[in-house]
C-alpha cells in the first residue's frame, strides 16, 4: 500500500503534546479559502513552478517506509509525544493506513490527528480504535454558509457525538476569519456548540499568509481577509472563558 | 599611574599587537617544520623584551624580576596583571591549549611544592627550584607595591607557606598561577572543574560565616571579570579565542552525578555577565538534574553560546577504551575548545594540527583518470589510498616538531615531578596527540553526488562532471542548486549516509592507530575543527555544491531547518570508538523566540538528546535578522555575542567572512537560503 504525503516534519512542538513528527497527507474534501496548505487539497502528486523551476508537491511512500520515518524520532516521543497525522484531511487516508496505525499502536506510539471531521462515520470508527489525541477544527457550523467551504454540519455533529461518547481526548481549534468563522451567526453557533459539549480546552488562532507563495506556485491566488482586531480576539476569549472552558490564543 | 598608562598603551596598540603577535605566530606555524631556530628568532625580534637564560628556571626568574608589577586599586579584590610585552624566550613549540590541575596550588604551598621535588636529577631539580623561587620573588615584588592592601598581601604571602584557607584565597591563587601561564607564552589556558575544587572553601566560609551567599557570588563574579581582563591580549586565532574554559558538573566514578551550589552559581553568573569569555562547559549525563539543564538553557538563551554540553555517558567510556585509566577518565576536562583532556595529567596537545578530508579528494581528482571508475565503491577505495598518503605525510611533519622545555607545566602536570622529567620530554602520564578534522560533511556529500549523477543517473561522464566543478560551476547554476539540495546529505540519519561516514572515519583510525608521536604516545582525532574557514580558502569547488574558496561545513551540523532531533540522532550514530573522541560537537542555530515559546519542550529535547547520545553540543541563539542588522550597523550592537567554534566572541570583532558565514547558517536554519 502506498500513500501520498507532501511532507514529514520532525521535531514539531505545536501539533499535540510532547515532541512529535507530523505527517502531511495530500487530499482534502473541504476548501477553506484561508487554508495554509493549498498543496494538500488535491489528492494526487502535483506539479508546480517556483522561480521558473518545475517541481512536485507530494511523494508516494509505502506504509513500511512511512513507519520507518515516524520511528526515527521514537527516542524523543517518551510518554507524551508521538506522531501527528495532518494534511489535508488525514482521516480520509485512515482506511488505507490502518495497518500502519495498528503497528504504531503496538509499538506504543502516541497518535494524534488534525481533522475537520467531515468524513463518514465508518472512518470515525477506525480512528477511535487508534487515535489518542484528536485536534478538531471548528470552522463553519452555520448550515446556511457551510457550503462556502464544502462543509457538512450534519456529519460534523454526528461524528462529534460519537467521539465524545467514546471518551476520547479532544482539543478544539477555531481559526478566526472575520468573513467566515467569526460572522455574527457562525460565532454564536460556535458558542452554542461549546455550551453543549463543554470541552476542557479550546484553542483559537489567527490565520496567516505564509502559504501565499504556495498558492502562487500552483497558479492560484490566496484570498484577501480582513484583519481581526485584538479587541475582538479578547472578546471571543472572554466569552468562551465565561462558559467555564479553558481557552488559549495560539500562534501558528 | 603606571597602570593607567599601561591601559592606555593597551588601548592604543592593543589590536596592532595582537595582529603582530598573530603574524609572527603565522610565520612560526608555517615554517616550524623547517627551521625552529630562525622562527624563534623572528618571534624574539618582533617582541619588545625577551628574557633568555641557558637554564629555563633562571630565565623565568629573570622574567618575573622584569615584568611590571602594579598597585591594585582599593575597590578591586584580586591582583592580576599581564605584562604582555615581556616574554621569555622559546625556539620550539609551546605545550599549551590544556589545563593544569589548580587544586595542586590550593592544597599546597610553594614550600610544599619545593619539598615534593626530589634531587635524583639535579638539573631538573634546580630548574624547578628556580622556577618556584621566581614565583616567590614575584610575590615579594607585588606585596611591596601593595603594602597597604591587607587582603592582597595576605592572600599572596600565604601561597608561600600555607594551604589555601578560604574561597577568596583560592580564587586569588588560581588567578595568580593562571596569569603566570599567560606571562610565559602559554596560550589557551583552561581553568578546570572549578565548582568541584572550590566547593569545600565555599562551604567552609559559609559555615564559619566569613562569607554569606551574596558575598560569595560577588567574589566569584569579580573573579570571572578579572579572568576576562586582557581579553584581546589573551586571544589566539581570533579575538575571543582565549581557551579560558571552566568545566562544571560531571559523573563520578561511583556513578553519581556531581554538581553543587557553585555549579549553579557559575552558570547564573555567566547569564548575568553576558561575556564571551571566560566560557563554561557543562558535563552532563542521564543523571543531570532537570533544574541544572533549565538553568543552562536560560544562559544559552542570552546568546552567549555557553554552556557547551559534554555528554559523560558517551565520552567517559571512549576515554577508558582508548587507554586512559578509569579514575582519570572520570575526571576529564577539555582542551581550549572541547577536546577531552585529562586535567593535570597529560601533555596531550589536542589541537596539534587539523586534517582536511577534502585535500586527498582534490589530489585524487587532479591525478586519476576519472572515467576509468565504473562504480562508487572503487572510487571510495581509491580515495582511501590518497587519504593514507595524506595522513602519513601529516604525521611525519608533526613528528618533526619538538616542544619547549617547560618547568611551570612540569610542576603542575603529573608525573613530571615524580619522574624528574620535563613535560616536553615525556614526563606527563599521558602523551597522546590530537588532531581535529574538517570537511567530512563536504566529502560525504561529494561522494553521494558523484554516485547519483555519474554512476546511477549517468547524467554525464565523471570527466565532464569534474570539468564543470573545476570551472567553479560557472554558468551551471541549476546543477549547482541540485548538488546543494540533494536528498542524501551529511546530518540526515539515513543508513546510507551513516555507513559512508563511519566507513571513512574508521579508515582514518586504521591509518592513525599504528602511529606514535615523539613522546611515545598515540594519535587521536575528532570531527569538529576550528579551521572550517581557514582550511577552505583557495580550495577548489567541490561536488557537494561548494564553490571555490567557500567555507567547509561546521562541525557536526546540517542544513535542515529545525532538524535538531534528526541531527542529534545522526550524531549519536557516528562511531566515536577507538581514537575518534577528540571533540565531536553538534552545532546548530536556534531562533530566540523558538526557545522562549517552547522552553519546557526544549528542555525535554536537551534531556532526551543526552539519552540519545550526542557527544557534545552547542548552539547559537540568534536570528538572522539581528545578525544582518549588526553586520550593517556594528555600533548599534556592541555587545552582541556569537559562538564561533569552541569559543564565543563579540560579533563586531569577527572578520567579515566569519560574520557572513554565521548569517548564512542562521538563514538556512530558519529555512531561508
Ligand atoms: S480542512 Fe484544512 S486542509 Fe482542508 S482546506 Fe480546510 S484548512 Fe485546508
Amino acid at each position: 500500500m502506498k500513500v501520498i504525503v507532501s511532507n514529514i516534519q520532525r521535531f514539531c512542538l505545536h501539533d499535540g503534546p510532547g515532541i512529535r513528527t507530523t505527517v502531511f497527507f495530500k487530499g482534502c474534501n473541504l476548501k477553506c479559502p484561508w487554508c495554509s496548505n493549498p498543496e494538500n487539497i488535491d489528492f494526487e502528486v502535483q506539479e508546480y513552478f517556483k522561480d521558473g523551476e518545475k517541481n512536485v508537491y507530494g511523494k508516494e511512500i509505502s506504509l513500511e517506509n512511512l513507519e520507518k520515518e515516524i520511528l526515527k524520532d521514537k527516542d524523543y516521543y517518551e510518554k507524551e509525544g508521538g506522531v501527528t497525522f495532518s494534511g489535508g484531511e488525514p482521516l480520509l487516508q485512515f482506511k488505507n493506513i490502518e495497518p500502519l496505525l495498528k503497528n504504531l499502536k503496538e509499538k506504543d506510539i502516541n497518535i494524534c490527528v488534525e481533522t475537520a471531521l467531515t468524513v463518514s462515520t465508518e472512518i470515525i470508527d477506525i480512528a477511535i480504535k487508534y487515535v489518542d489525541e484528536f485536534i478538531i477544527d471548528i470552522k463553519i457550523l452555520d448550515e446556511n454558509s457551510s457550503y462556502k467551504i464544502n462543509g457538512n454540519v450534519e456529519f460534523f455533529y454526528k461524528n462529534i457525538e460519537k467521539l465524545l461518547k467514546n471518551n476520547v481526548n479532544v482539543t478544539f481549534r477555531i481559526p478566526l476569519v472575520p468573513e467566515f468563522t467569526v460572522t455574527e451567526e457562525n460565532i454564536n453557533k460556535i458558542y452554542d456548540f461549546l455550551k453543549i459539549y463543554k470541552p476542557q480546552k479550546v484553542e483559537i488562532f489567527k490565520i496567516h499568509r505564509l502559504g501565499e507563495s504556495k498558492y502562487k506556485s500552483l497558479g492560484k491566488e490566496m484570498m484577501e481577509f480582513k484583519d481581526i482586531s485584538d479587541d475582538k480576539i479578547l472578546e471571543i476569549k472572554e466569552k468562551i472563558k465565561k462558559l467555564n472552558i479553558e481557552v488559549d490564543y495560539i500562534k501558528i | 599611574m603606571k597602570s593607567k598608562l599601561k591601559t592606555t598603551i593597551k588601548n592604543i596598540i592593543g589590536k596592532k599587537t595582537i595582529c603582530h603577535l598573530r603574524f609572527s605566530k603565522l610565520i612560526y606555524r608555517k615554517k616550524y617544520s623547517k627551521d625552529n631556530k630562525i622562527i624563534g628568532r623572528i618571534k624574539a625580534f618582533k617582541n619588545t623584551k625577551i628574557y633568555y637564560d641557558k637554564n629555563k628556571g633562571e630565565e623565568l626568574k629573570k622574567l618575573f624580576k622584569g615584568i611590571d608589577v602594579i598597585t591594585i586599586s582599593k575597590d578591586k579584590k584580586f591582583y592580576n596583571n599581564f605584562d604582555f610585552l615581556k616574554v621569555n624566550c622559546f625556539t620550539n613549540s609551546i605545550i599549551d591549549n590544556m589545563c593544569i590541575d589548580y587544586s595542586i596550588i590550593l592544597d599546597n604551598s610553594f614550600e610544599d611544592l619545593k619539598k615534593s621535588l626530589n634531587k635524583n636529577d639535579e638539573k631538573f631539580y634546580l630548574t624547578e627550584l628556580k622556577t618556584i623561587e621566581g614565583f616567590e620573588l614575584l610575590i615579594d615584588r607585588i606585596v611591596e607595591k601593595n603594602k597597604s592592601n591587607k587582603n592582597i598581601v595576605n592572600n599572596l604571602q600565604n601561597m608561600k607557606s600555607k594551604k589555601a584557607d578560604s574561597l577568596y584565597e583560592a580564587l586569588q591563587r588560581i588567578l595568580f598561577i593562571n596569569m603566570l601561564l599567560w606571562q610565559t607564552n602559554h596560550k589557551l589556558n583552561g581553568l578546570g572543574r572549578l565548582d568541584l575544587i572550590l566547593i569545600k572553601y565555599y562551604k567552609k566560609d559559609i559555615e564559619n560565616k566569613t562569607l554569606n551567599e551574596n558575598e560569595a557570588k560577588k567574589l566569584i563574579k569579580e573573579f570571572l571579570e578579572t579572568l576576562h581582563d586582557f581579553y584581546e591580549m589573551k586571544s589566539s586565532a581570533l579575538i575571543g579565542d582565549t581557551g579560558q574554559i571552566i568545566e562544571l558538573g560531571g559523573e563520578s566514578i561511583n556513578g553519581e552525578y556531581l554538581c553543587n551550589e557553585l555549579t549553579y552559581l557559575f552558570i547564573e553568573l555567566m547569564e548575568e555577565l553576558k561575556l564571551p569569555d571566560p566560557k563554561v562547559l557543562l558535563r552532563v549525563s542521564k543523571k543531570t538534574p532537570r533544574s541544572l539543564i533549565e538553568k543552562s538553557l536560560k544562559c544559552i538563551q542570552t546568546g552567549i553560546g555557553c554552556p557547551l554540553f559534554a555528554n559523560d555517558d558517551v565520552i567517559i567510556e571512549k576515554l577508558i577504551n582508548f587507554g586512559y585509566e578509569k579514575e582519570d577518565a572520570y575526571k576529564y576536562g577539555t582542551s581550549a575548545c572541547w577536546e577531552p583532556y585529562i586535567i593535570g595529567k597529560a601533555s596531550d596537545p589536542n589541537n596539534i594540527r587539523w586534517l582536511s578530508f577534502m585535500n586527498p579528494l582534490n589530489d585524487l581528482l587532479e591525478n586519476e583518470d576519472l572515467n576509468s571508475f565504473t562504480n562508487i565503491q572503487d572510487f571510495i577505495e581509491k580515495y582511501k589510498e590518497y587519504l593514507k598518503k595524506y595522513l602519513d605525510n601529516l604525521i611525519n611533519q608533526i613528528n618533526n616538531m619538538r616542544f619547549e622545555k617547560d618547568p611551570i607545566l612540569s610542576l603542575f602536570i603529573d608525573d613530571c615531578v615524580k619522574s624528574s622529567k620535563d613535560i616536553s620530554e615525556g614526563g606527563a602520564k599521558y602523551n597522546n596527540f590530537g588532531l581535529t578534522s574538517v570537511g567530512l560533511a563536504n566529502l560525504v556529500n561529494s561522494i553521494c553526488n558523484i554516485e547519483e549523477f555519474v554512476f546511477k543517473n549517468k547524467e554525464m561522464s565523471f570527466d565532464e562532471f569534474n570539468k564543470i566543478r573545476k570551472n567553479n560551476f560557472e554558468s551551471n547554476e541549476k546543477l549547482l542548486k541540485r548538488l546543494k539540495n540533494s536528498e542524501e546529505k551529511y546530518g540526515k540519519d539515513s543508513d546510507k549516509i551513516l555507513e559512508l561516514a563511519n566507513d571513512l572515519i574508521k579508515y582514518t583510525t586504521d591509518v592513525l592507530k599504528e602511529k606514535r608521536n615523539y613522546l611515545g604516545g598515540r594519535y587521536k582525532f575528532g570531527l569538529s575543527a576550528p579551521s572550517y574557514i581557514d582550511a577552505s580558502k583557495n580550495v577548489p569547488a567541490s561536488f557537494d555544491g561548494r564553490k571555490e574558496g567557500e567555507p567547509f561545513a561546521v562541525h557536526i551540523s546540517s542544513d535542515v531547518s529545525n532538524g535538531y532531533t534528526e541531527l542529534v540522532e545522526f550524531a549519536s550514530k557516528l562511531s566515536y570508538e577507538e581514537n575518534r573522541f577528540n571533540g565531536n560537537v553538534v552545532d546548530f542555530f536556534v531562533s530566540p523566540n523558538f526557545i522562549s515559546d517552547n522552553f519546557d519542550k526544549f528542555v525535554d529535547f536537551l534531556m532526551l538528546s543526552i539519552k540519545v547520545g550526542f557527544f557534545e553540543m552547542q548552539m547559537n541563539v540568534v536570528s538572522s535578522k539581528q545578525l544582518i542588522e549588526a553586520r550593517k550597523n556594528p555600533e548599534k550592537f556592541p555587545n552582541l555575542v556569537v559562538r564561533v567554534w569552541g569559543f564565543s566572541s563579540y560579533f563586531k570583532d569577527l572578520p567579515d567572512d566569519y560574520k557572513d558565514y554565521l548569517i548564512e547558517r542562521a538563514l538556512k536554519s530558519e529555512g531561508n537560503s
